[in-house]
């Protein structure tokens, strides 16, 4: 069963190293940050899989401060809720004991991977965590989202952390926004620093299930929507990011509009027929 | 359902606007404010609990943007068209189309819930219409559901219309 709690798993020299060393690794208050934001495929008016990611750049061989909290306002018109992603809710407590196994297969959102940083004395070590959110209960009328993010080694951790859909001023349509929690490396030790994270939400890689006529049917949900028509200038998207040290950074990109030759109108459909929008 | 009647003050009000304007027509709007300098076609102010029920089916989609028709029934029973934008929050522009002609609003609901089945609640205002209603407006407070793999909307509606 797995469990919410940091188990160190650093050996030998690390270890040595990060109980004897002041870690002058940490540089907080320098870091820099830039974001990276796909539409897979991007086809208007048809549904996509919105892939989101950034990255903490600090100066050479430091460490940025700890991640606190990040939001990632994405484009107005992009259809969440007309999406088939989180038909079904996951739990915090089923996540933290079980991981997303433990979770019903139509309440996965997307996946991706994380890469921290955590300073042992002089050295960085990095270490990837795989990603996967999920969709819980709305929160005072909110979409809300799991993130849980499992990192092996040399740290050994599962952590759950929050997600939340909010209304985003134009030319935003929403902003996601999460609270990342602090994770102890080892005792008295820094928390590990958030550099990376990559993310998807959307039907690429995931498979629902359905019951029809008796029998379970696997499908690929309907992706996220996007419009008909491509704003100016493309598909806006902006995060801010929070840090312990009470230092902010913000960071904007832009996935530009497809060639006119992919864009692809929907059809009006007959009353009553399912909306297709794969 | 519950169909009002004219009010006696807002009847009286109408009859003296009339009287005093030398027999004239004078609108008299719901909050019995009359506009005895301007003759119009007569109009006596109405208003009337309305409670109703639309289900409404997908016609088409752009993005975060849903186009639906459907029927309403209830106090004011027609077919109805929306635009609905469900983003963070939903907002829908609608208008249902009745025999004695048409009404118009706009409303704003926050999802609650999960599942394929996503719930709302909030509030919608009647701004318009035509016909029997070109003078309609209230408030009511809407809740319903929204199929995610259909997109068919059922929205109930209770409050007060006046026109």
């Amino acid at each position: 069963m797995r469990r919410n709690r940091v188990v160190c798993r650093v050996l030998g020299l690390l270890a040595v190293v990060a109980v004897c060393v002041y870690p002058s690794g940490t540089a907080w208050a320098l870091q820099s940050a830039s974001l990276q934001a796909t539409l897979t495929p991007e086809r208007l008016g048809k549904g996509t899989t919105v892939g989101f990611g950034f990255r903490i750049a600090a100066p050479a061989d430091q460490v940025p401060p700890p991640l606190t909290g990040v939001e990632v306002s994405y484009p107005v018109n992009l259809g969440f809720a007309l999406s088939e992603l989180g038909l079904a809710t996951c739990s915090p407590g089923t996540l933290e004991a079980y991981g997303p196994d433990g979770c019903p297969a139509n309440s996965l959102m997307g996946y991706g991977t994380a890469l921290v940083e955590i300073p042992f004395g002089p050295l960085i070590v990095r270490e990837t965590a795989q990603v996967t959110i999920v969709r819980t209960t709305q929160q005072s009328g909110h979409l809300a989202l799991l993130i849980y993010a499992d990192g092996e080694t040399p740290v050994s951790a599962q952590i759950v952390f929050p997600g939340l859909v909010l209304p985003a001023p134009a030319p935003f349509g929403g902003r996601l926004n999460m609270a990342v929690p602090l994770v102890e490396s080892l005792p008295g030790a820094p928390y590990v620093a958030v550099v990376q994270f990559h993310s998807t939400l959307g039907p690429h890689h995931l498979t629902y299930h359905e019951r029809v006529d008796g029998r379970i049917r696997d499908y690929e949900p309907r992706g996220i929507p996007l419009p008909r028509s491509c704003p100016r200038g493309g598909f806006p998207f902006a995060a801010t990011f929070s840090f312990l040290d009470g230092s902010n950074a913000v960071a904007n990109t832009v996935v530009p509009c497809p060639p006119s030759g992919s864009r692809h109108g929907q059809p009006q459909r007959a009353p009553g027929q399912l909306p297709q929008l794969r | 359902m519950a169909v009002g009647r004219p009010t006696a003050l807002m009847t009286t009000i109408g009859l003296l606007l009339s009287i005093f304007s030398g027999g004239a027509l004078a609108r008299v709007d719901a909050h019995g404010h009359g506009r005895p300098d301007r003759v119009l076609s007569a109009h006596m102010a109405r208003a009337l609990n309305a409670t109703d029920t639309a289900r409404l089916r997908y016609i088409s989609s752009s993005g975060s943007l849903l186009f639906e028709e459907g029927t309403a029934r209830g106090t004011l029973p027609g077919s109805m068209r929306a635009h609905c934008n469900l983003g963070a929050t939903f907002s829908a522009s609608f208008t249902i189309y009745t025999h004695g002609g048409t009404i118009t609003g706009h409303g704003t609901a926050t999802p609650h819930g999960s599942g394929i089945y996503e719930s709302f609640a909030g509030t919608l205002v009647v701004s318009g219409g035509t016909g029997r209603y070109v003078h309609a407006h209230g408030h009511a407070g809407l809740y319903g559901t929204f199929n995610r793999r259909t997109y068919a909307l059922t929205v109930q509606t209770t409050g007060s219309l006046s026109y």
